[in-house]
């Protein structure tokens, strides 16, 4: 079996060339790139500064040895493949390259978003097992009956509701002070004193947690007003992340734990004297939990779960909002540094998965 | 109508200790609601079980044999199953008023089961040690200790080979007979008095049939009160075992006798259609093999008269429709057929 992970493992490296040099052929191919945005800056720059500058009088056209700078510096001048060679063996060396619009190395970028994308990722992830595992043995047990009626219905109202359309109706009816004012419109964290819930602004003071240039301090607040704070930014987001996951997860435990009670080996456990308990959550759960857990594998997805939209509805600079930004921006230094992230995570988490599937079930040998 | 079989023609073997029937069944009826309406899988049917004896039980598929046995042991699924009337007796206390926690204490433990497909019928997540294991210290106080080694104990006896080392082996790693026998061991790990046998080697090959066969034979001699109750389609397993039989057809008990009788002098037709259905009785060997014409009807819509008049070769206009009744015979079986009547004219 050890070769067999050995071998899968190996297989990681052409999926993982094939992906990204597919991105990266497209990156080259849509129109927009880079290089036009760094002309359109310098137009627009020229235009602010009344024309008297560097580019001279020809009205906002670059010289050609500008031009052929900024190409290069993009590796636009070379074919595609040759400047994907070049950002692969960058790669190898761990060098994600340095980001067009911030200037700054991306693998900076993205581990200072990590632990953001992360906290809503492991989150949403952990609440959605937790959910919707019991949700579904409630469901298969009582199948039929007007709870498992109910909670199918309002299950697939939410799925067929995508997270961030869903975050834009929770944003008008319960931030917006439309209707209601719950939670706040979005961020990670409350920015400054202001935008801290009433109940907390009411014990910590606004002199104890700004510095002395009057910049709101949220570490310097105690624990309990962090906790709450961070709560209750999180409630909102956290639900739209789970919103597609759970009726998937509900439906795939109640019907793998109702196609199991039907299984031979439940009458056989009855036949034994065993209780109906002991059969349900230890014959009968252990053998319908096969297909939920083998999920787990993806846990590692977790670690970059950012959705694009749900950041961007809700404001929260994690990994999702600087993809977004990086592809609206034309970024692509960012964009291919998350997509290769995301790539390896995946193809990691697959195999874990079936690593998982291997160690829970029995008849499973891979040779 | 029920049937009244006289005790007397019990197996001479059988134990003196207790007079009356190890199980009685009465009159039993085991209903399933469907869309298509009310499907009685077992309408009324009455037999018992000696002390010692092996009764076979046998008919076609859809016969509601197994239904009966299900019944038994309360083990049919509710929804859609239920028992709508009778009684079932076991030494002579009222089954079907235990309570629920009485009657887990019963089953494995005074009545074991085995079904027809063992590849099924063990949980592939959990090793045959566990599921042994499980049975033991469910009904008897022992420690894991003492639970294992009994465990290996059983293995050994229905002749698995290793028995110590398979214990940590999974369903998957053994063959359809091996986990027949692991099915017997659990079964009688707890020294049951009635094992129920449903179909325990219809999904065997013929080699292991007669090997799982001969082990429940070989097991049954150690116990001389235990009896088994087995069920199965295929008479040529009833002839080698049993000592009485009891045939159904459409949820009713259409013949009762001594496993001798039954063979040697068959009275209901549909009897007859099953013994001259066998290929070893067919003698002249080189026309096709008989077969009883038509198909078991379903149980929404049996005939109203006897159940088997739409397939019977003797069948007259009474049969269509008056159902039969029980005639008991002098020598305590029993047949449901107008034509013993009629013979008796």
């Amino acid at each position: 079996m050890g070769a067999y992970f050995i071998r899968r493992f190996l297989l990681i490296i052409p999926t993982f060339i094939g992906v990204t040099m597919i991105a990266f052929f497209i990156t080259r191919m849509v129109p927009g790139g880079p290089l036009d945005r760094a002309i359109m800056q310098f137009r627009m720059g020229a235009a602010m500064e009344g024309g008297a500058d560097i580019a001279g009088a020809g009205g906002g056209q670059i010289p050609e040895a500008a031009l052929q700078e900024l190409k290069r510096a993009f590796d636009l001048d070379k074919p595609w493949y040759a400047a994907y060679a070049l950002w692969l063996g960058k790669l190898a060396r761990l060098d994600l390259g340095n980001s067009y619009q911030y200037r700054e190395p991306v693998a900076g970028l993205v581990a200072d978003r990590l632990p953001v994308s992360m906290y809503f990722g492991l989150l949403g992830f952990t609440l959605a097992y937790l959910i919707c595992i019991p949700l579904g043995i409630v469901k298969a047990l009582k199948h039929g009956s007007r709870f498992d009626f109910v909670s199918s219905a309002i299950v697939f109202v939410g799925y067929s509701i995508p997270g961030w359309a869903m975050g834009a109706l929770l944003l008008v009816l319960f931030a917006g002070g439309q209707f209601y004012a719950w939670f706040p419109l979005g961020g990670f964290r409350s920015s400054a004193y202001d935008d801290l819930p009433a109940m907390v602004r009411q014990w910590e003071d606004i002199d104890q947690v700004s510095d002395e240039f009057g910049t709101f301090q949220w570490d310097q607040m105690s624990l309990r007003s962090r906790v709450i704070d961070q709560v209750h930014h999180t409630v909102l987001p956290v639900f739209c992340y789970m919103l597609g996951s759970f009726a998937s997860l509900t439906v795939l435990m109640k019907n793998s734990l109702m196609e199991n009670l039907g299984k031979d080996f439940v009458r056989t456990a009855f036949a034994k004297g065993l209780s109906p308990r002991r059969v349900v959550y230890l014959h009968t759960l252990r053998n319908s939990l096969i297909p939920i857990a083998t999920g787990l594998g993806h846990a590692l997805g977790v670690l970059m779960a950012g959705s694009y939209l749900i950041e961007y509805v809700f404001n929260i600079d994690g990994i999702g909002y600087l993809g977004y930004t990086a592809i609206v921006g034309r970024d692509y230094t960012v964009v291919m540094g998350i997509l290769s992230i995301n790539i390896l995570l995946l193809l990691v988490g697959n195999i874990f998965s079936d690593m998982l599937y291997a160690m829970i079930d029995p008849r499973i040998r891979f040779e | 109508m029920t049937m009244q079989t006289q005790t007397h023609d019990s197996p001479a073997h059988a134990a003196t200790a207790n007079p009356g029937p190890l199980l009685e069944v009465r009159d039993l009826k085991t209903y399933f609601r469907t869309e298509a309406g009310i499907s009685k899988a077992v309408d009324g049917v009455s037999f018992e079980v000696l002390p010692g004896e092996i009764l076979g039980i046998v008919g076609e598929s859809g016969s509601g044999k197994s239904v009966a046995c299900l019944s038994v042991l309360r083990l049919i699924p509710d929804p859609p199953g239920y028992i709508a009337g009778g009684e079932i007796r076991y030494r002579g206390e009222p089954l079907l008023e235990k309570s629920y926690a009485q009657m887990r204490a019963i089953r494995g433990n005074e009545i074991a089961m085995i079904f027809q497909e063992p590849m099924t019928a063990l949980n592939p997540v959990f090793t045959i040690g566990m599921q042994v294991m499980e049975t033991l210290r469910r009904h008897q106080r022992l420690s894991r200790r003492a639970a294992r080694e009994r465990a290996v104990e059983m293995l050994d006896a229905v002749k698995i080979p290793d028995a110590r080392k398979r214990m940590k082996d999974y369903p998957h790693q053994f063959s359809g007979g091996m986990l027949q026998r692991v099915m017997i061991a659990i079964a009688l790990c707890c020294n049951p008095r009635l094992l129920i046998a449903d179909e325990p080697t219809t999904a065997l090959d013929v080699t292991t049939q007669s090997q799982i066969l001969d082990l429940m034979l070989e097991l049954k001699a150690r116990r001389d009160d235990a009896s088994i109750l087995l069920v199965t389609h295929d008479l040529g397993v009833v002839a080698e075992t049993c000592d009485r039989v009891v045939v159904m057809y459409g949820g009713k008990v259409q013949e009762v006798g001594s496993a001798t009788r039954i063979f040697g002098q068959p009275r209901h037709p549909y009897t007859h259609g099953l013994l001259a259905s066998l290929p070893s009785r067919h003698r002249k060997g080189d026309g096709p093999l008989y077969t009883i014409p038509g198909n078991v009807p379903s149980a929404l819509d049996m005939p109203t008269g006897c159940k088997f008049c739409t397939r019977c070769d003797r069948v007259f206009d009474r049969c269509r429709l008056e159902e039969p009744p029980l005639h008991r015979l002098p020598d305590g079986s029993a047949v449901r057929c107008h034509l013993l009547e009629e013979e008796a004219r």
